[in-house]
């Protein structure tokens, strides 16, 4: 067993743990670390297969740009970003479907090591899946889906700033706890008898040109 | 004259068409402006189209006269207006190809020219009536616009020169006939009526077209100069039962039945034709079954039931009938069954009108009667007494009709609600108030009831004396033994056959007398039972409301009052509850009609009177003065080929004084028992035989009930089959077809619908199961194999292609047994063998993927022979050096193999060719002998 | 067993981690764990494409599709994190049974 066999080892390990977590965890945060193991073992695989920039490309986007976006959702979902998984409706065709799945799995399992013929690597030079030769390739076969690429960054930007904005609602006036407010909750002068204070800035009253 | 014949000569006979021009020329007038034009225009635009038509009808009589004086054959005065269509058929009557031609065209004869006469005549006698009678109703151009309509059809039907013709005319006159019935139809009685008169008459234009396709397919022609020249092929026999070769249910029938009902039944055509000819016939003239429509289309205004139920319309019938005479008595049977059921008719009729109150109703069951005499006629074989009392009831019944309407005019100043001023209850002791009504009046009685020396005895008395002695006898060219017992053309008319119509039509005759005596006594004799006569009562309900005058000047001295006529419609129901009689109305003197109305009255009584010395057959029996019979002498030509069959009984010069005796005694017994019963009796003697056998009294009032009866079966047929498919559209339509299948439909949307529960997951679950599937089926083994070949060294190689999980098995030993080379599947993917020349083998893989799927493909590989063509290119001109050097080479090379094959397109397969082995240079001297493949082509593989 | 690694090690880890996804989708209710789930899937697919690229050296076109994909990826979790959000505001869960608005 060489060191690339047990690093591929680790790294599958890794994968599948961190899949295993992914979709038995409770908790999404712990849900979210499952997928951070599990891209790093992709991460580490890639490195296996001579595919230098792309492991580098998956730490940097995978590693640390979505797992932290999954981070920082489940943040602010605070501790409703649990859900209980009882009592659900229309699961036998989900269940039968996984049971498929594991059934290809165990055809996978039965092809790997019933002793049919494998295919083993040829050697390479360090120059394939080198930047150099990724980036050849996408920009001058693939330029034009690349600069679709890019148009796709940006609508999904514009896109998920449009789907998760909140819509101001126009009258609403938040409430008020202003510690300050609360201090003087009666007038300091009798000429501010009746006018209470409210928490709306003076310019604002100027402006509009309400009454006190 | 001559001038006349000039300018009209006899095949182009262009006053034909002026008769028929004017009239329809007044209709569209009156039709289209007849609103604009105003009442004066309307009438005199009308008048003059009917008096124009007479004036040249009675030219073209004229000219006809002069025309038939010398000759001995038919003359006959012939229009053609244009060529319609012809068609082409086959049948026994039509050759091959030949075309049956329907040409608008018109003919004139003796027959018709005496019809257009009394069509014209009496039609502008009745145009000038009601001038003067719908003179109040709104709808008077209409009137005149359907009148002038109604002579013009009638004209077309009587100077048509085809059936088709004919039957334009017949259909238009069925149609006006409905127009002028329903002409109030804002009440539905009356619409009801003439719907009623059209679907009728309906009826029997099947008859009629039957007929017409009948003689298309046996004679040929439609045209009546053609059926009379191929009428002879009417005289064969037609198989009508069973239809094909048995009945269906017979073998189901023990054996005696079975025989009789599959045994072949036939009637001669002609039998058919004129049966069907007479249905037509019996819807346009009332007979028995098809009678119900006259009585209600009294609903018209009278002059309407003057003109087209007197003395036009329903005489077409008969002028069908005597136009296609010689037909019609090519078969005895139907000329039988004709009479029969004109008997029948005129003594059913007679019987309804004995017990009738309104006097209209009595009038249109007297119609029926003696249409039914005039099939009577028709029927025996005596075509001119039947003609003759057809234009002698014409003058009587229309006389009769208008005095009617004159005497329902007067009874309007008082009484307006239509059933009761036509009831004769009350009425009474008219003749004192309108004289010249009644003398007319009763010289149409008196012709009617046979008078003697009146028109009407000398008709009737023909018609029944004929009944009794004359008959048809069967053509001899029906081959007996085509007839079988069974068959309905074995007629033989007996001398009691004759005798049973003699005495029908004789008991008809009595109850005409009497019934006709008991109208005339009940309308004008006695004391009048309207109202009470108050001099210079007004009308308080002076009705203004259809803008007219309350006051009518009539132009005699009465004194005016205010009173509506019969003619300004009942679109508004007149609601006087006053009843009738002369304890509960009081009223005004009732009136004489005004000239127009009663001018007409003088003319067609006198006619009426006097019109019988045309035909005066019961004198010229007795005298032989020939002058007697000049109708038929006019109208010999005419039913010269019908009259060949009539034949008389020996008993008939025998007859001839009984039956002018009895039908003396038949007039007066009917008169003088009527006058008896109601002016010497006062009617009491009747209403004592109605309190006994009110039954019988109520059968005949309900006019045997016959309406009721088609409303059972045959309207309640109808209804029924509308149940039928109402049901079917209910529960068929709407509930299989649309609620049903709408109800499949919304169970599957339902079924379907459980897929569809908005989760996400269950949406992928089932499009990662749809690409399950969809992956098993494109993971099927790929069996195609890779064919090397090698022709040259005879080596062959196939190797499947490779896949993932694949397993092979071959069989590739050439032995032919089918068997696998191996029962396991294996992993060698190639296999190689070697061929000889000429050498087939058969190779087979079969291929299976890791899932089992398994797919079989064979190979047909054939090493070929070497052709001994080789490309024409290499042919070089040689040296003899050349070929010195080449020989060896070759006959080195050909030692060892017989020939060179070119490698061509391999074995079958999905095989990539392989690249062509070495060429050679040709070898000339060895070329021709060993192989015989001619050198100078390509190789052929 | 051949303990090299032949590329069909790294076809069976791939199919394992697919499923392993592919069932955490379907079952997990928890939306974000499915879009955790729909992450795992993706890169099991990389890994598949660059293990046969690796095999197959001709060209780089499998390193590519996999670097597009990572690309798209990111984007789509973006987009989709954006629409939970606002799904939790609307139903204050992130129960994926509840959004059932296209239901029947």
């Amino acid at each position: 067993m060489s060191a690339g066999d047990l690093l591929f080892g680790i790294c599958s390990v890794l994968c599948v743990t961190g899949a295993l977590i992914v979709v038995l965890a409770k908790n999404p945060i712990r849900g979210a670390m499952g997928l951070l193991s599990t891209i790093i073992g992709i991460a580490g695989l890639f490195l296996r297969l001579n595919a230098q920039f792309l492991a580098a490309m998956q730490l940097l986007v995978y590693a640390g740009a979505v797992v932290i976006l999954f981070v920082f959702v489940v943040m602010l979902l605070g501790p409703n970003a649990a859900v209980t998984d009882r009592g659900q409706k229309g699961a036998t065709a989900s269940r039968m479907i996984g049971a498929l799945l594991i059934g290809l799995i165990g055809a996978g399992a039965l092809r790997l090591f019933t002793g049919l013929e494998t295919h083993s690597f040829t050697t390479i030079g360090p120059e394939h899946g080198s930047v150099e030769a990724v980036g050849g390739m996408i920009f001058n076969e693939a330029l034009v889906p690349f600069e679709l690429a890019t148009v796709l960054l940006i609508v999904a930007v514009v896109g998920a700033i449009a789907v998760a904005r909140t819509v101001p609602s126009a009258k609403k006036k938040p409430v008020v706890d202003n510690p300050t407010l609360r201090m003087f909750h009666g007038p300091l002068h009798p000429r501010d008898a009746e006018r209470p204070l409210d928490g709306r800035l003076l310019t604002e009253i100027a402006i509009n040109k309400e009454s006190v | 004259m001559e001038l006349l014949s000039q300018i009209f000569p006899a095949q182009d006979f262009s006053l034909l068409g002026v008769i028929l021009g004017l009239p329809a020329i007044g209709a569209l007038v009156n039709g289209l402006f007849g609103k604009r034009l105003g009442k004066e225009a309307v009438t005199l635009m009308a008048l003059s189209a009917i008096g124009g038509a007479f004036i040249a009808a009675v030219t073209s009589f004229c000219m006809l006269q002069h025309a038939s004086e010398g000759a001995h054959e038919h003359v006959r005065f012939y229009y053609k207006a244009w060529e319609w269509l012809s068609l082409k058929g086959q049948g026994p009557g039509v050759a091959d190809f030949r075309d049956v031609r329907l040409d608008v065209a018109f003919s004139l004869d003796a027959l018709n020219a005496t019809m257009c006469l009394v069509i014209t005549g009496i039609g502008f006698l009745i145009h000038l009536y009601s001038s003067k009678y719908m003179e109040h109703d709104p709808g008077y151009y209409r009137f005149f616009t359907y009148l002038n309509l109604f002579v013009f059809s009638m004209l077309v039907l009587v100077l048509g020169d085809s059936l088709p013709i004919l039957f334009v005319g017949w259909e238009g006159v069925g149609l006006c006939s409905y127009l002028l019935i329903g002409f109030w139809f804002s009440e539905e009685a009356n619409a009801s009526a003439g719907k009623k008169a059209f679907i009728t008459n309906r009826i029997g234009d099947f008859g009629l077209l039957v007929a017409m396709g009948l003689l298309a397919y046996y004679v040929g022609a439609l045209d009546w100069v053609g059926i009379d020249e191929g009428r002879g092929q009417l005289l064969k026999a037609v198989k009508i039962w069973p239809v094909g070769d048995h009945v269906p249910i017979a073998n189901l029938m023990p054996e005696g039945v079975k025989a009789s009902l599959n045994e072949a039944r036939y009637v001669s055509r002609a039998t058919l034709v004129a049966l069907a000819l007479f249905l037509g016939a019996m819807g346009k003239s009332a007979q028995f079954i098809l009678h119900v429509w006259l009585p209600d289309a009294m609903a018209g205004p009278t002059p309407v039931s003057a003109l087209i139920h007197a003395a036009t319309m329903v005489t077409a019938g008969v002028y069908l009938l005597c136009r296609l005479s010689g037909v019609m008595v090519l078969s005895p049977t139907a000329m039988f069954i004709v009479a029969a059921f004109g008997a029948f008719t005129a003594f059913f009729a007679a019987t309804v009108a004995l017990v009738q109150n309104d006097i209209k109703k009595v009038l249109a069951y007297s119609t029926v009667s003696q249409l039914g005499y005039m099939f009577l006629g028709v029927g025996v074989g005596a075509f001119t007494a039947g003609f003759f009392h057809v234009l002698t009831h014409a003058f009587f019944k229309a006389c009769l009709f208008l005095g009617a309407g004159s005497v329902i005019h007067a009874m309007h100043a008082r009484i307006h609600d239509t059933d009761q001023s036509q009831d004769m209850r009350n009425m009474g002791g008219m003749a004192k108030f309108m004289p010249g009504t009644f003398i007319t009046f009763v010289a149409a009685w008196a012709a009617i009831v046979g008078t003697p020396l009146t028109s009407g005895f000398f008709s009737k008395d023909e018609i029944l004396y004929k009944a009794k002695t004359s008959f048809i006898t069967g053509p001899d060219q029906i081959p007996v033994a085509e007839m079988r017992s069974l068959s309905i053309d074995n007629f033989v008319w007996t001398e009691s056959m004759g005798t049973g119509l003699y005495l029908v039509g004789w008991a008809a005759a009595i109850m005409t007398a009497f019934y006709m005596t008991r109208l005339v006594i009940g309308t004008f004799l006695g004391d009048f039972k309207g109202w009470k006569i108050v001099d210079g009562w007004q009308d308080p309900h002076a009705h203004d409301a259809h803008g007219h005058d309350a006051h009518d000047v009539h132009g005699h001295d009465h004194d005016t009052h205010g009173h509506d006529h019969d003619g300004h419609a009942d679109d508004v129901p007149h609601h006087h509850h006053e009843t009738p009689g002369v304890d509960h109305m009081d009223g005004p003197v009732p009136h004489e009609s005004p000239w127009q109305m009663t001018l007409p009255l003088w003319i067609l009584g006198g006619l009426a009177a006097f019109a019988g010395f045309f035909n005066a057959g019961a004198l010229y029996h007795i005298t032989h003065a020939e002058s007697l019979i000049s109708l038929e002498h006019w109208l010999h030509p005419v039913f010269s080929s019908a009259s060949q069959v009539v034949q008389e009984r020996e008993s008939a010069h025998g007859f001839f004084w009984v039956g002018l005796s009895l039908a003396i005694v038949a007039w007066l017994s009917g008169v003088l028992f009527a006058g008896w019963m109601y002016i010497q009796k006062q009617g009491v003697p009747a209403a004592q035989l109605q309190a006994r056998f009110p039954q019988v009294h109520a059968f005949l009032f309900d006019k045997w009930r016959v309406d009721e009866f088609y409303q059972e079966t045959v309207i309640g047929a109808l209804d029924s089959l509308a149940e039928i498919c109402v049901w079917f559209d209910r529960w068929v339509v709407d509930g299989i077809l649309a609620r049903a299948s709408a109800f499949l439909i919304s169970l599957v949307g339902a079924l379907l619908r459980q897929f569809q529960n908005g989760r996400v997951q269950t949406y992928s679950a089932f499009t990662a199961f749809g690409l399950f599937l969809v992956g098993c089926y494109v993971i099927t083994p790929h069996d195609a194999a890779r064919v090397t070949s090698n022709h040259l060294t005879g080596k062959y190689a196939i190797a499947a292609t490779p896949g993932f999980g694949y397993s092979y098995r071959w069989d590739a030993d050439g032995d032919e047994k089918g068997e696998w080379d191996s029962k396991k599947f294996g992993s060698r993917a190639e296999v190689d063998f070697d061929l000889e020349v000429n050498a087939t083998r058969v190779v087979r893989l079969q291929v299976m993927n890791a899932l089992g799927a398994v797919n079989e493909q064979k190979f047909e590989i054939t090493r070929p022979a070497p052709s001994a063509d080789e490309q024409p290119a290499l042919r070089l001109e040689m040296t003899e050096e050349g070929l010195k050097q080449a020989r060896p080479r070759a006959a080195g090379r050909d030692a060892a193999r017989p020939g060179i094959g070119q490698p061509s397109a391999g074995p079958t397969g999905q095989m990539r060719p392989t690249a062509p082995g070495k060429q050679h240079p040709p070898t000339l001297d060895r070329r021709a002998a060993p192989h015989g493949a001619s050198p100078s082509h390509g190789a052929e593989h | 067993m051949n303990l090299s690694t032949v590329i069909e090690h790294y076809l069976f880890l791939s199919t394992v981690v697919f499923t392993i996804g592919a069932i955490g989708f379907l079952v997990r209710r928890n939306i974000l764990v499915q879009l955790m789930s729909i992450e795992l899937m993706l890169n099991s697919v990389n890994l598949l494409l660059v293990a046969f690229n690796r095999q197959h050296t001709s060209n780089m076109s499998g390193q590519m599709f996999a670097f597009f994909i990572i690309a798209v990826a990111a984007a789509e979790v973006a987009v989709g994190l954006a629409i939970v959000l606002q799904f939790y505001r609307l139903r204050a869960t992130v129960n994926s049974d509840k959004a059932t608005e296209l239901r029947h």
